[in-house]
């Protein structure tokens, strides 16, 4: 060999791993294979996380992604038993309300470095990372947002003569009043009194005042809690503005029942707002309103959806995953499926936001809207003490105040 | 060759045990370690969202079964439950044997139409229900509304009383082909000769069905009804789908609060002292009814 | 004749009440099946389809992965079934036949394995299951739905047997038959109706089995039917009618599949039986 060639040669041996290893942080940064555990489950949806995901692999085709769809009713279950037999995804989906427990039970990986220097945590207003924040200590990115409201039905509105949409809770039981009619099948308002009912309870809690849970410490104040549930539960038991099933009707039925022209009213949030829209006109025979104004507070609530990482496997392409989904293009293409308002403030700003006019109660309730509880044990408590509980008021099994009594027992066994 | 030697294997004494060798070590292997995690998690506090406050705490988790006030609601629903069904799924799957045996020629096309039922996934059969009673859209209320036996649609699932008397009526619907199906395999085995030596000594039917069908069919009739009992403490599937326990607890079965337990509320310990408690319920049910049975041999 | 005819009737009036107990609701289920969305969400209730479709049984073929999950659920039940109705049966037949000093406590033995809550199994089993590599494979499913369910076949195949005398046994044997050729030429060609009976049990609940194919298996590889099936059910939409027409397809491999099992039954069975 001649003298060129071994100096050469001994050069790239010497650059050559670092030239490899520059590659391979490319490269290898992101890619590799990494999983998704979600609970989406309606076609619109399924629509928006494809268009995603496809945008997500032309950006960063090294990243196998492999998307897994879990039934929302058992989604906790199969989270727990990957904690638990260590068969954890990669990413996941987080409610807000179920982020103290994933957290307790060390679910997530805690992101806080990544998020602090990343380049669009600008966009996402300081609330948005309060509800994914845990002892100082990032969970998740926004991926949307549901933000809560109420739909009426503005024709019977129009018909009794009814200005506009309650704004206080007194309207508001008027209004419901006014609009029951048994005769012609109608009720005022369509209550939530099945399956995830238990978050209105707690709405109710903190409309008339008084707080659930302080640094780990129950805080109830019992007789406004009493005053909050009483009010709640007139609705069926003394006034009877709501249809006889409400002690069963969960999501589906309270929808059903909106749709098929039974109830006037009924309390949910934006993420309904397509389904409605496809069997009621828009404007003329619905319209979305914010929810009315307790007597102390006016309490709605901005749920964001998160996104969040496992296991620190295959952190960086996890990382590339979940940030993914705050870019304004995917955030845009999900949008355009499912109607899903957006996390981020920038994406909010969007014409196809901001010019409509059925979201105009959505980015009103951003001004004033709060977070939902957080504190570990929170969704057991409210869905296996608060609302059956409530459901024994609603159907004359127990007065308030015992009713009222078992809770606040509950939620001290649970803390 | 090897079938000769099998056979004369097969006379050998240790046969009996070859045959059931490879199904018991079997389960041994499969079960052995989540029964034994799952009896030491029922001593345990473990809770999962409070890892520090897990650890042995001897019976104290039994202690709370008794005055868990929705353990012993359960505990009641599941003792209605359980029996209810069971005597209904059996009167009916009995009586539809002996018709299927005695139907001649439908036989096969009823057979599969009762079977239906049975091989509807639970989770479109518990829907399908649903909507058939449904408040608003159900097709049941409105047959009855038109027969003008309810004034108004009603909802089932809203009430404490009409929610379970309605789960029940759905469980014995799903239920029922097992005891008819198996039952009238049992029927179909008995030997016609001896009812042809009945009806020679001038039986009646009624005689005839209660002194050679009935004894005939025990063993039949014990196996199926230890294992649908043990199949309805253990599942809570069209519960779950149906009222997930309410309204209030009036549909809260053992099952269904252990699952909450574990996974919604993340108590692993207690949830797994409701199971051994039902696993120990279950084995005395068992053991006194298969030997009161034997005694009336 | 009079009496016989009466009696004719009777059987059928009853059977025909029972058979429209079990089958009023799937015949609701196939209706609702042909119906569009709006039309079952609604005040007003069709009992014929006005506006019949078969758009829910061709989103079903394309959204769910249906031919996927069809297959897989195939053959899962098909490994289960085989391996647990051997394995029971022969378990059967020697508890049925000797009679040895712990005979109880192993049948009791069989039933324990049911009587916990299948909750509190399924991190171990998930944890075993790796172990031994068998997650997100079809055996390694079949494998679990098999321990689960030899109680049924073993409980279920010993009544049969119990009530098939030894005497045709042992006469066999007398003849020459060993054991083994008794039990294949004599005992099981007698016990069919029963063999048939567990058999199509064991083969539904493979089938329908929910929750250890949810955690078990994942969505890519060897997902069942029933997983897909649950997975329309969700937070925010029940298409009534898509379910209903996935319950209907339901149906039909499993009617297939027994018709299959029933001829393979009774060929293998009748075509060795002993004459006389």
């Amino acid at each position: 060999m001649n003298n060129l060639t071994r100096r050469s040669l001994i050069k790239s041996a010497l650059v050559l791993p670092f030239a490899l290893q520059a590659a391979k942080s490319d490269l290898f940064a992101q890619s590799g294979k990494i999983n998704y555990w979600h609970h989406f489950t309606s076609e619109t949806e399924f629509k928006g996380m494809e268009r995603v995901i496809s945008l997500f692999s032309s950006k960063y085709p090294n990243v196998g992604l492999t998307q897994e769809n879990i039934p929302n009713a058992d989604f906790m279950a199969k989270f727990t038993s990957g904690v638990l037999a260590n068969a954890r995804a990669d990413t996941s989906m987080v409610t807000s309300d179920r982020l103290p427990d994933m957290v307790a039970m060390d679910g997530l990986v805690p992101i806080t470095k990544n998020v602090n220097s990343w380049n669009l945590k600008k966009y996402f207003p300081a609330n948005r990372w309060e509800g994914v924040t845990i002892d100082g200590e990032i969970y998740g990115i926004p991926a949307f947002t549901f933000v809560d409201w109420m739909y009426y039905r503005k024709d019977w509105f129009d018909e009794a003569g009814i200005s506009g949409p309650p704004k206080t809770f007194d309207e508001f039981v008027n209004a419901a009043i006014k609009l029951t009619d048994p005769s012609k099948g109608r009720y005022g308002f369509g209550m939530r009194g099945g399956g995830g009912g238990q978050m209105f309870i707690l709405d109710m809690i903190e409309s008339f005042g008084s707080k659930i849970v302080v640094d780990g410490e129950v805080a109830i104040d019992r007789k406004k809690m009493i005053d909050g549930i009483r009010w709640y539960s007139d609705l069926m038991t003394k006034h009877k503005v709501v249809p006889p099933s409400a002690p069963g009707d969960s999501y589906r039925q309270i929808m059903e029942g909106f749709k098929t022209g039974q109830t006037a009213m009924v309390w949910h949030h934006t993420g309904s707002l397509t389904e409605i829209g496809g069997a009621l006109q828009a404007g003329q025979q619905f319209m979305s309103a914010t929810r009315p104004a307790g007597p102390d507070q006016h309490v709605s609530r901005l749920a964001y959806l998160y996104n969040g990482i496992m296991t620190e496997r295959n952190f960086d392409a996890s990382w590339a995953w979940i940030s993914f989904w705050a870019e304004l293009d995917p955030t845009i293409a999900f949008l355009e499926e499912t109607g899903y308002f957006p996390s981020s403030a920038q994406v909010a700003e969007d014409v196809r936001i901001s010019g409509n006019i059925m979201y105009k109660a959505a980015v009103d309730t951003l001004s004033f809207g709060r977070l939902p509880p957080k504190f570990i044990g929170v969704s057991g408590w409210a869905s296996g003490t608060v609302l059956p509980e409530f459901q024994k008021i609603l159907v004359g099994d127990s007065t308030v105040e015992n009713a009222v009594d078992r809770m606040i027992k509950g939620l001290e066994e649970t803390l | 060759m090897y079938a000769k030697q099998l056979g004369e294997l097969s006379e050998t004494r240790s046969w009996a045990y070859i045959l059931i060798l490879p199904s018991i070590v079997l389960i041994f292997i499969v079960i052995i370690y989540p029964v034994f995690h799952g009896v030491s998690l029922s001593f345990q506090e473990m809770q999962l969202t409070k890892p520090h406050k897990s650890g042995f705490v001897g019976l104290k988790n039994y202690y709370k079964l008794f005055t868990d006030e929705v353990f012993l609601i359960s505990l009641k629903n599941t003792g209605i439950w359980v029996t209810v069904v069971t005597i209904l799924e059996f009167s009916l799957g009995l009586l539809s044997a002996v018709l299927l045996n005695r139907a001649g020629l439908f036989v096969k096309v009823a057979g599969v139409l009762i079977l239906l039922p049975w091989i509807l996934p639970s989770v479109v059969a518990a829907n399908i229900w649903a909507l058939m009673l449904d408040s608003r859209l159900g097709v049941l209320n409105d047959m009855l509304y038109q027969m003008g036996l309810i004034r108004e649609y009603v909802a089932w699932f809203a009430e404490k009383e009409t929610a379970l008397i309605s789960t029940m009526l759905i469980e014995v619907w799903k239920g029922f082909p097992f005891f008819s199906l198996l039952l009238l395999a049992g029927l179909q085995s008995i030997d016609d000769e001896l009812y042809e030596a009945g009806r020679v000594d001038g039986a009646s039917d009624m005689a005839m069905f209660w002194y050679i069908t009935l004894p005939m069919l025990k063993p039949v009739i014990v196996a199926t009804i230890v294992l649908r009992v043990i199949s309805l403490v253990n599942s809570p599937d069209l519960i779950l789908i149906l009222t997930n326990g309410g309204p209030g607890y009036s549909t809260h079965v053992l099952s269904l609060y252990a699952f909450l337990k574990a996974y919604s509320e993340f108590n692993f310990g207690y949830s797994g002292t409701i199971s051994v408690f039902m696993f120990l319920i279950l084995i005395f049910f068992t053991i006194l009814y298969v030997r009161m049975s034997r005694l009336n041999s | 004749m009079k009496n016989n005819l009466k009696k004719k009737s009777l059987i059928i009036l009853l059977l025909g009440l029972i058979v429209l107990y079990s089958v009023f609701p799937i015949v609701w289920t196939l209706i609702t099946s042909f119906k569009p969305e709006s039309d079952i969400v609604t005040n007003e209730l069709q009992y014929i389809p006005e506006n019949f479709t078969l758009a829910n049984y061709s989103a079903i073929w394309t959204r769910s992965g249906y031919p996927r999950l069809i297959a897989n659920s195939l053959q899962v039940t098909l490994i289960t079934m085989v391996i647990c109705m051997t394995l029971g049966t022969l378990a059967a037949y020697s508890l049925s036949r000797y009679q040895f000093k712990i005979r109880n406590q192993i049948l009791l033995f069989y039933l324990v394995i049911r009587m916990f809550p299948v909750v509190l199994m399924i991190v171990p089993l998930w944890i075993m299951m790796r172990y031994f590599g068998l997650l997100n494979t079809h055996l390694g499913l079949a494998i679990a739905y098999t321990t689960f369910l030899l109680p049924l076949c073993v409980w279920m195949m010993k009544s049969f047997f119990d009530a098939i005398p030894p005497d045709l046994e042992d006469s066999a044997r007398i003849d020459g038959c060993s054991r083994l050729t008794a039990l294949f030429y004599v005992v099981l060609p007698l016990a069919r109706g029963g063999l048939m009976a567990t058999a199509i049990f064991i083969g539904i609940a493979a089938w329908n089995e929910y929750l250890f194919a949810l955690m078990f298996t994942n969505s890519q590889e060897s997902q069942t039917w029933p997983v897909g099936l649950a997975l329309m059910v969700g937070e925010f939409q029940l298409p009534w009618g898509a379910l209903s027409a996935g319950g209907i397809i339901s149906i039909f491999p499993v009617i297939l599949l027994f018709s299959l099992v029933q001829q393979t039954l009774v060929k293998g069975l009748t075509s060795g039986a002993v004459k006389g």
